[in-house]
Protein backbone atom coordinates (compact mmCIF):
# COMPACT_ATOMS: atom_id res chain seq x y z
CA UNK A 1 0.00 0.00 0.00
CA UNK A 2 3.00 2.07 1.24
CA UNK A 3 4.57 1.59 -2.30
CA UNK A 4 1.40 2.03 -4.42
CA UNK A 5 0.83 5.17 -3.34
CA UNK A 6 5.01 6.47 -3.35
CA UNK A 7 4.56 5.22 -7.30
CA UNK A 8 1.70 7.67 -7.68
CA UNK A 9 3.57 10.40 -6.07
CA UNK A 10 6.60 9.52 -8.27
CA UNK A 11 4.58 9.70 -11.52
CA UNK A 12 2.87 12.43 -10.55
CA UNK A 13 5.98 14.37 -10.00
CA UNK A 14 7.90 13.15 -12.90
CA UNK A 15 4.56 14.68 -15.01
CA UNK A 16 4.93 18.34 -13.61
CA UNK A 17 8.85 18.45 -14.05
CA UNK A 18 8.28 16.88 -17.56
CA UNK A 19 5.24 19.66 -18.67
CA UNK A 20 7.65 22.49 -16.68
CA UNK A 21 10.67 21.56 -18.65
CA UNK A 22 8.73 21.25 -22.34
CA UNK A 23 7.43 25.31 -21.11
CA UNK A 24 11.09 26.41 -20.46
CA UNK A 25 12.54 24.94 -23.91
CA UNK A 26 9.45 26.12 -25.70
CA UNK A 27 10.14 29.98 -24.41
CA UNK A 28 13.58 29.67 -25.27
CA UNK A 29 14.84 32.76 -23.50
CA UNK A 30 17.97 32.93 -25.23
CA UNK A 31 16.24 33.79 -28.87
CA UNK A 32 15.76 37.38 -28.76
CA UNK A 33 19.62 38.08 -28.38
CA UNK A 34 20.83 35.62 -30.75
CA UNK A 35 18.51 36.91 -33.45
CA UNK A 36 19.58 40.54 -32.48
CA UNK A 37 23.03 39.59 -32.46
CA UNK A 38 22.18 36.95 -35.70
CA UNK A 39 21.71 39.59 -38.48
CA UNK A 40 22.44 43.40 -38.86
CA UNK A 41 21.10 43.77 -42.42
CA UNK A 42 17.64 42.98 -41.00
CA UNK A 43 17.41 46.32 -39.11
CA UNK A 44 18.92 48.17 -42.47
CA UNK A 45 16.62 46.29 -44.45
CA UNK A 46 13.50 47.29 -42.04
CA UNK A 47 14.52 50.88 -41.68
CA UNK A 48 14.91 51.51 -45.48
CA UNK A 49 11.32 49.77 -45.72
CA UNK A 50 9.89 52.45 -43.25
CA UNK A 51 11.92 54.95 -45.53
CA UNK A 52 10.25 53.69 -48.67
CA UNK A 53 6.62 53.94 -47.41
CA UNK A 54 7.02 57.23 -46.09
CA UNK A 55 8.28 58.64 -49.68
CA UNK A 56 5.40 56.46 -51.09
CA UNK A 57 2.85 58.04 -48.43
CA UNK A 58 4.59 61.78 -50.11
CA UNK A 59 4.44 60.94 -53.75
CA UNK A 60 0.68 60.00 -53.10
CA UNK A 61 0.19 63.07 -51.31
CA UNK A 62 1.62 65.09 -54.58
CA UNK A 63 -0.55 62.72 -56.99
CA UNK A 64 -3.98 63.23 -55.28
CA UNK A 65 -3.34 67.20 -55.35
CA UNK A 66 -2.30 66.94 -59.40
CA UNK A 67 -4.99 64.40 -59.61
CA UNK A 68 -7.60 66.95 -58.23
CA UNK A 69 -5.85 69.72 -60.19
CA UNK A 70 -6.77 68.24 -63.30
CA UNK A 71 -10.47 66.76 -62.79
CA UNK A 72 -11.25 70.53 -61.82
CA UNK A 73 -9.78 72.06 -65.12
CA UNK A 74 -11.02 69.30 -67.30
CA UNK A 75 -14.65 69.92 -65.56
CA UNK A 76 -13.89 73.44 -66.91
CA UNK A 77 -12.69 72.44 -69.58
CA UNK A 78 -16.02 70.13 -70.71
CA UNK A 79 -18.27 72.51 -69.46
CA UNK A 80 -16.81 75.10 -71.91
CA UNK A 81 -16.92 72.65 -74.88
CA UNK A 82 -20.55 71.97 -73.80
CA UNK A 83 -21.64 75.48 -74.09
CA UNK A 84 -19.76 76.11 -77.49
CA UNK A 85 -21.92 72.77 -78.96
CA UNK A 86 -25.25 73.45 -76.95
CA UNK A 87 -24.73 77.40 -78.97
CA UNK A 88 -26.63 77.04 -82.15
CA UNK A 89 -24.01 78.66 -84.47
CA UNK A 90 -22.18 75.54 -84.73
CA UNK A 91 -25.07 73.64 -86.08
CA UNK A 92 -25.84 76.09 -88.56
CA UNK A 93 -21.93 76.42 -89.21
CA UNK A 94 -21.54 73.66 -91.91
CA UNK A 95 -25.13 74.21 -92.88
CA UNK A 96 -23.88 77.47 -94.63
CA UNK A 97 -21.52 77.10 -97.28
CA UNK A 98 -17.84 78.00 -96.44
CA UNK A 99 -16.46 81.23 -98.46
CA UNK A 100 -13.06 79.93 -98.19
CA UNK A 101 -12.23 78.23 -101.17
CA UNK A 102 -10.48 75.04 -100.79
CA UNK A 103 -6.42 74.74 -101.03
CA UNK A 104 -4.80 71.49 -102.46
CA UNK A 105 -2.05 71.03 -104.74
CA UNK A 106 -0.11 67.67 -105.67
CA UNK A 107 3.05 67.32 -103.38
CA UNK A 108 5.53 64.97 -102.52
CA UNK A 109 5.58 64.68 -98.93
CA UNK A 110 5.13 61.13 -97.16
CA UNK A 111 1.21 61.12 -96.89
CA UNK A 112 -0.27 61.43 -92.74
CA UNK A 113 -3.57 59.91 -94.11
CA UNK A 114 -5.52 58.85 -97.34
CA UNK A 115 -8.67 59.23 -99.13
CA UNK A 116 -10.32 57.03 -101.21
CA UNK A 117 -13.92 55.30 -102.46
CA UNK A 118 -16.33 55.59 -99.11
CA UNK B 1 1.16 64.45 -83.38
CA UNK B 2 -2.36 63.05 -82.21
CA UNK B 3 -3.69 60.57 -83.99
CA UNK B 4 -6.89 58.69 -82.79
CA UNK B 5 -8.40 56.20 -84.95
CA UNK B 6 -12.15 54.39 -84.30
CA UNK B 7 -15.21 52.49 -86.70
CA UNK B 8 -18.11 54.28 -86.55
CA UNK B 9 -20.13 55.36 -89.98
CA UNK B 10 -19.72 52.36 -91.20
CA UNK B 11 -15.99 53.16 -92.31
CA UNK B 12 -12.43 53.82 -90.82
CA UNK B 13 -12.19 57.33 -89.04
CA UNK B 14 -9.26 58.92 -87.91
CA UNK B 15 -8.31 62.48 -85.98
CA UNK B 16 -5.59 64.03 -86.94
CA UNK B 17 -4.33 67.71 -83.98
CA UNK B 18 -1.25 68.83 -84.20
CA UNK B 19 -0.43 69.83 -81.13
CA UNK B 20 1.46 68.29 -78.21
CA UNK B 21 -0.17 65.78 -76.03
CA UNK B 22 -2.03 67.16 -73.25
CA UNK B 23 -5.08 66.38 -71.26
CA UNK B 24 -7.06 68.78 -73.50
CA UNK B 25 -5.86 66.99 -76.85
CA UNK B 26 -7.08 64.09 -75.14
CA UNK B 27 -10.76 65.28 -74.12
CA UNK B 28 -10.60 67.40 -77.51
CA UNK B 29 -10.44 63.54 -79.51
CA UNK B 30 -12.64 62.01 -77.18
CA UNK B 31 -15.38 64.89 -77.77
CA UNK B 32 -15.23 64.25 -81.48
CA UNK B 33 -15.42 61.24 -81.54
CA UNK B 34 -18.54 61.04 -79.28
CA UNK B 35 -20.15 63.74 -81.77
CA UNK B 36 -19.29 61.06 -84.73
CA UNK B 37 -21.08 58.55 -82.96
CA UNK B 38 -23.82 60.89 -82.26
CA UNK B 39 -24.48 61.82 -85.55
CA UNK B 40 -24.18 58.00 -86.37
CA UNK B 41 -26.81 57.06 -84.25
CA UNK B 42 -29.27 59.85 -84.99
CA UNK B 43 -28.65 59.61 -89.66
CA UNK B 44 -27.78 55.85 -90.14
CA UNK B 45 -30.74 54.04 -91.86
CA UNK B 46 -29.05 51.32 -90.75
CA UNK B 47 -30.24 51.75 -86.79
CA UNK B 48 -33.91 50.65 -86.79
CA UNK B 49 -33.90 53.08 -83.43
CA UNK B 50 -32.37 56.37 -85.70
CA UNK B 51 -34.05 59.49 -85.81
CA UNK B 52 -33.86 58.99 -89.72
CA UNK B 53 -35.06 55.71 -89.44
CA UNK B 54 -38.46 57.06 -87.51
CA UNK B 55 -38.71 59.51 -90.10
CA UNK B 56 -38.60 56.45 -92.79
CA UNK B 57 -41.18 54.54 -91.12
CA UNK B 58 -43.45 57.42 -90.34
CA UNK B 59 -43.26 59.44 -93.17
CA UNK B 60 -43.04 62.64 -90.85
CA UNK B 61 -41.23 63.75 -88.47
CA UNK B 62 -40.46 66.96 -86.06
CA UNK B 63 -36.75 66.63 -86.70
CA UNK B 64 -34.02 68.01 -84.23
CA UNK B 65 -31.28 70.29 -85.44
CA UNK B 66 -28.57 67.83 -86.89
CA UNK B 67 -31.96 65.81 -89.09
CA UNK B 68 -33.33 68.92 -89.86
CA UNK B 69 -29.84 69.99 -90.86
CA UNK B 70 -28.85 67.42 -93.12
CA UNK B 71 -32.16 67.30 -95.09
CA UNK B 72 -32.18 70.79 -95.73
CA UNK B 73 -28.54 70.46 -96.78
CA UNK B 74 -29.81 67.15 -99.05
CA UNK B 75 -32.15 69.01 -100.63
CA UNK B 76 -30.25 71.99 -101.47
CA UNK B 77 -27.58 69.56 -102.92
CA UNK B 78 -30.57 67.76 -105.11
CA UNK B 79 -30.93 71.22 -106.51
CA UNK B 80 -27.72 72.20 -107.38
CA UNK B 81 -27.02 69.05 -108.89
CA UNK B 82 -30.25 68.25 -111.07
CA UNK B 83 -31.00 65.47 -109.50
CA UNK B 84 -27.47 64.25 -109.91
CA UNK B 85 -27.46 63.78 -106.09
CA UNK B 86 -30.50 62.77 -105.13
CA UNK B 87 -31.29 61.80 -100.98
CA UNK B 88 -34.33 59.43 -102.03
CA UNK B 89 -32.44 57.14 -103.13
CA UNK B 90 -32.91 54.49 -100.07
CA UNK B 91 -35.42 51.96 -102.10
CA UNK B 92 -32.87 52.49 -104.76
CA UNK B 93 -30.09 51.32 -102.78
CA UNK B 94 -32.38 48.49 -100.98
CA UNK B 95 -33.58 47.19 -104.32
CA UNK B 96 -29.72 47.27 -105.61
CA UNK B 97 -28.95 44.77 -102.53
CA UNK B 98 -27.65 47.73 -100.10
CA UNK B 99 -30.31 46.72 -97.62
CA UNK B 100 -27.98 46.39 -94.62
CA UNK B 101 -24.27 47.72 -93.44
CA UNK B 102 -21.92 46.71 -95.61
CA UNK B 103 -20.00 44.68 -93.14
CA UNK B 104 -22.84 42.54 -93.07
CA UNK B 105 -24.05 42.45 -97.00
CA UNK B 106 -23.49 39.52 -98.17
CA UNK B 107 -20.72 39.13 -101.39
CA UNK B 108 -23.23 37.26 -103.92
CA UNK B 109 -27.22 37.97 -102.93
CA UNK B 110 -30.35 38.78 -104.22
CA UNK B 111 -31.54 42.34 -105.90
CA UNK B 112 -35.56 43.89 -106.76
CA UNK B 113 -36.35 45.65 -109.52
CA UNK B 114 -34.92 49.02 -109.70
CA UNK B 115 -36.85 51.65 -107.37
CA UNK B 116 -37.31 55.07 -108.83
CA UNK B 117 -35.81 57.93 -106.76
CA UNK B 118 -36.78 61.54 -106.68
CA UNK B 119 -39.98 61.44 -104.43
CA UNK B 120 -40.88 64.81 -102.60
CA UNK B 121 -39.55 65.89 -99.31
CA UNK B 122 -41.10 68.91 -97.51
CA UNK B 123 -39.52 70.63 -94.43
CA UNK B 124 -42.13 73.01 -93.20
CA UNK B 125 -40.18 74.43 -89.83
CA UNK B 126 -38.45 71.53 -88.22
CA UNK B 127 -41.48 69.04 -89.66
CA UNK B 128 -39.98 67.13 -92.34
CA UNK B 129 -42.48 65.29 -94.41
CA UNK B 130 -41.97 62.08 -97.27
CA UNK B 131 -44.49 61.58 -99.67
CA UNK B 132 -46.03 58.12 -99.82
CA UNK B 133 -43.12 54.91 -100.34
CA UNK B 134 -40.12 57.86 -100.27
CA UNK B 135 -37.35 57.25 -98.08
CA UNK B 136 -34.30 58.78 -97.15
CA UNK B 137 -30.52 57.73 -97.39
CA UNK B 138 -28.34 60.33 -95.85
CA UNK B 139 -24.99 57.82 -95.72
CA UNK B 140 -22.94 60.18 -97.58
CA UNK B 141 -23.74 63.25 -96.49
CA UNK B 142 -24.40 62.51 -93.14
CA UNK B 143 -20.67 61.41 -93.05
CA UNK B 144 -19.55 64.56 -94.45
CA UNK B 145 -21.71 66.50 -91.91
CA UNK B 146 -20.31 64.59 -88.86
CA UNK B 147 -16.59 65.06 -90.31
CA UNK B 148 -17.60 69.22 -90.83
CA UNK B 149 -18.72 68.85 -86.58
CA UNK B 150 -15.79 67.04 -85.43
CA UNK B 151 -13.20 69.49 -87.37
CA UNK B 152 -15.20 72.16 -86.36
CA UNK B 153 -14.91 71.16 -82.37
CA UNK B 154 -11.46 69.94 -83.08
CA UNK B 155 -10.37 73.18 -84.47
CA UNK B 156 -10.52 74.78 -80.97
CA UNK B 157 -7.49 73.13 -79.77
CA UNK B 158 -4.89 73.06 -82.91
CA UNK B 159 -4.66 72.69 -86.75
CA UNK B 160 -6.66 69.09 -86.84
CA UNK B 161 -7.85 66.70 -90.11
CA UNK B 162 -10.93 64.44 -89.43
CA UNK B 163 -10.91 61.45 -91.90
CA UNK B 164 -14.05 59.06 -92.31
CA UNK B 165 -13.47 56.29 -94.70
CA UNK B 166 -11.91 59.07 -97.26
CA UNK B 167 -14.17 62.02 -96.68
CA UNK B 168 -12.08 64.49 -95.23
CA UNK B 169 -11.87 67.83 -93.53
CA UNK B 170 -9.23 69.71 -92.00
CA UNK B 171 -8.96 73.39 -90.10
CA UNK B 172 -5.49 75.10 -89.29
CA UNK B 173 -2.06 74.52 -90.83
CA UNK B 174 0.01 71.47 -89.53
CA UNK B 175 4.03 72.39 -89.16
CA UNK B 176 4.49 71.35 -92.32
CA UNK B 177 2.76 73.67 -94.75
CA UNK B 178 -0.57 71.40 -95.47
CA UNK B 179 -1.86 67.59 -94.85
CA UNK B 180 -0.29 65.14 -97.19
CA UNK B 181 -2.96 63.38 -98.22
CA UNK B 182 -2.45 60.06 -100.07
CA UNK B 183 -4.62 58.54 -102.85
CA UNK B 184 -3.85 55.34 -104.61
CA UNK B 185 -4.13 55.92 -108.66
CA UNK B 186 -3.62 53.52 -111.56
CA UNK B 187 -0.67 55.93 -111.96
CA UNK B 188 1.07 54.86 -108.45
CA UNK B 189 0.04 57.13 -105.29
CA UNK B 190 -0.55 60.58 -105.31
CA UNK B 191 -0.24 63.09 -102.43
CA UNK B 192 -2.38 65.69 -102.42
CA UNK B 193 -1.46 68.75 -99.86
CA UNK B 194 -4.49 70.13 -98.26
CA UNK B 195 -4.24 73.71 -96.25
CA UNK B 196 -7.69 74.05 -96.41
CA UNK B 197 -11.07 72.73 -97.02
CA UNK B 198 -12.13 69.17 -97.32
CA UNK B 199 -11.76 66.05 -99.90
CA UNK B 200 -14.04 63.46 -100.85
CA UNK B 201 -13.77 60.66 -103.38
CA UNK B 202 -16.69 58.70 -104.71
CA UNK B 203 -16.10 55.41 -106.62
CA UNK B 204 -17.36 52.20 -107.98
CA UNK B 205 -13.99 50.67 -106.76
CA UNK B 206 -15.20 49.47 -103.35
CA UNK B 207 -18.49 48.71 -101.77
CA UNK B 208 -19.31 46.72 -104.21
CA UNK B 209 -20.98 43.38 -104.39
CA UNK B 210 -23.19 40.68 -106.88
CA UNK B 211 -26.61 40.42 -107.17
CA UNK B 212 -28.69 38.45 -109.51
CA UNK B 213 -25.34 37.45 -111.11
CA UNK B 214 -24.42 41.43 -111.99
CA UNK B 215 -22.16 43.49 -109.99
CA UNK B 216 -23.73 46.04 -108.19
CA UNK B 217 -21.83 49.50 -106.45
CA UNK B 218 -23.45 51.95 -103.95
CA UNK B 219 -23.38 55.08 -105.96
CA UNK B 220 -27.03 55.31 -107.28
CA UNK B 221 -27.87 57.24 -110.58
CA UNK B 222 -31.53 59.02 -109.58
CA UNK B 223 -32.69 59.11 -113.07
CA UNK B 224 -32.42 54.85 -113.47
CA UNK B 225 -32.94 53.78 -109.60
CA UNK B 226 -29.99 51.60 -110.67
CA UNK B 227 -25.91 51.73 -109.79
CA UNK B 228 -24.63 54.09 -111.87
CA UNK B 229 -22.80 53.30 -115.45
CA UNK B 230 -19.86 55.74 -115.50
CA UNK B 231 -16.80 55.95 -117.17
CA UNK B 232 -15.30 57.08 -113.93
CA UNK B 233 -14.16 54.72 -111.77
CA UNK B 234 -13.33 57.44 -109.03
CA UNK B 235 -13.50 61.01 -108.12
CA UNK B 236 -11.79 62.78 -105.41
CA UNK B 237 -13.06 66.73 -105.23
CA UNK B 238 -11.60 69.27 -103.02
CA UNK B 239 -14.43 72.19 -101.34
CA UNK B 240 -14.63 73.49 -98.69
CA UNK B 241 -16.46 71.23 -96.65
CA UNK B 242 -17.01 68.44 -96.46
CA UNK B 243 -20.42 67.86 -97.15
CA UNK B 244 -19.82 70.10 -100.42
CA UNK B 245 -16.89 67.48 -101.18
CA UNK B 246 -19.08 64.44 -100.75
CA UNK B 247 -22.31 66.47 -102.73
CA UNK B 248 -19.60 67.08 -105.78
CA UNK B 249 -17.86 63.92 -106.15
CA UNK B 250 -20.69 62.04 -106.17
CA UNK B 251 -22.25 64.68 -109.09
CA UNK B 252 -19.42 64.30 -110.94
CA UNK B 253 -18.97 60.60 -110.86
CA UNK B 254 -22.68 60.56 -112.45
CA UNK B 255 -21.52 63.47 -115.14
CA UNK B 256 -18.98 61.16 -116.58
CA UNK B 257 -15.17 62.09 -117.50
CA UNK B 258 -15.55 65.06 -119.98
CA UNK B 259 -18.96 66.56 -118.41
CA UNK B 260 -17.29 66.24 -114.58
CA UNK B 261 -14.28 67.94 -116.10
CA UNK B 262 -15.73 71.06 -117.88
CA UNK B 263 -17.89 71.29 -114.86
CA UNK B 264 -14.70 70.83 -112.15
CA UNK B 265 -13.09 73.50 -114.66
CA UNK B 266 -16.30 75.85 -114.22
CA UNK B 267 -16.49 75.67 -111.20
CA UNK B 268 -12.96 75.69 -109.61
CA UNK B 269 -13.55 72.81 -107.78
CA UNK B 270 -10.11 70.99 -107.57
CA UNK B 271 -10.83 67.38 -109.10
CA UNK B 272 -8.90 63.81 -109.79
CA UNK B 273 -10.71 61.75 -111.89
CA UNK B 274 -9.71 58.14 -112.30
CA UNK B 275 -11.50 56.90 -116.10
CA UNK B 276 -12.70 52.96 -116.25
CA UNK B 277 -9.43 52.95 -119.39
CA UNK B 278 -6.74 53.74 -116.49
CA UNK B 279 -6.09 57.85 -117.13
CA UNK B 280 -6.03 60.20 -114.32
CA UNK B 281 -7.43 63.18 -115.58
CA UNK B 282 -6.82 66.39 -112.92
CA UNK B 283 -9.54 69.29 -113.65
CA UNK B 284 -10.79 72.27 -111.80
CA UNK B 285 -6.94 74.03 -111.31
CA UNK B 286 -5.71 70.82 -109.45
CA UNK B 287 -1.73 70.80 -110.29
Amino acid sequence: MTDHVARLYATALAIVVFFLSWAGVAAHPWGHETEAKADPRMAQLDRRAEKLRQRQARVQRKLDRRFAAYRVALARRQAEIAAVQASPAPVAAPSAPSVSAPSVATVSAAPVTETRSS
Amino acid sequence: MERHAFHALGTECELLLDVEPSPDAVLALALAEGEIRRLERLLSRFRSDSELSRLNDAGELEAGDDLLAVVRLALEARERTGGRFDPTVHDALVAAGYDRSFEELAVEGAGSPAAPAGGAVRVRGRRIGLDPGVRLDLGGIGKGYAVDRAVAGLATVGPCLVNAGGDLAVAGVPAGGAWPVGLDTPAGELTLGVAQGALATSGRDRRRWRADGEDRHHLIDPATGRPADSDLVTVTVAAPTAVEAEVAAKALFLAGEQAAAAEADALGLPALLVTADGRVRLAGGLA
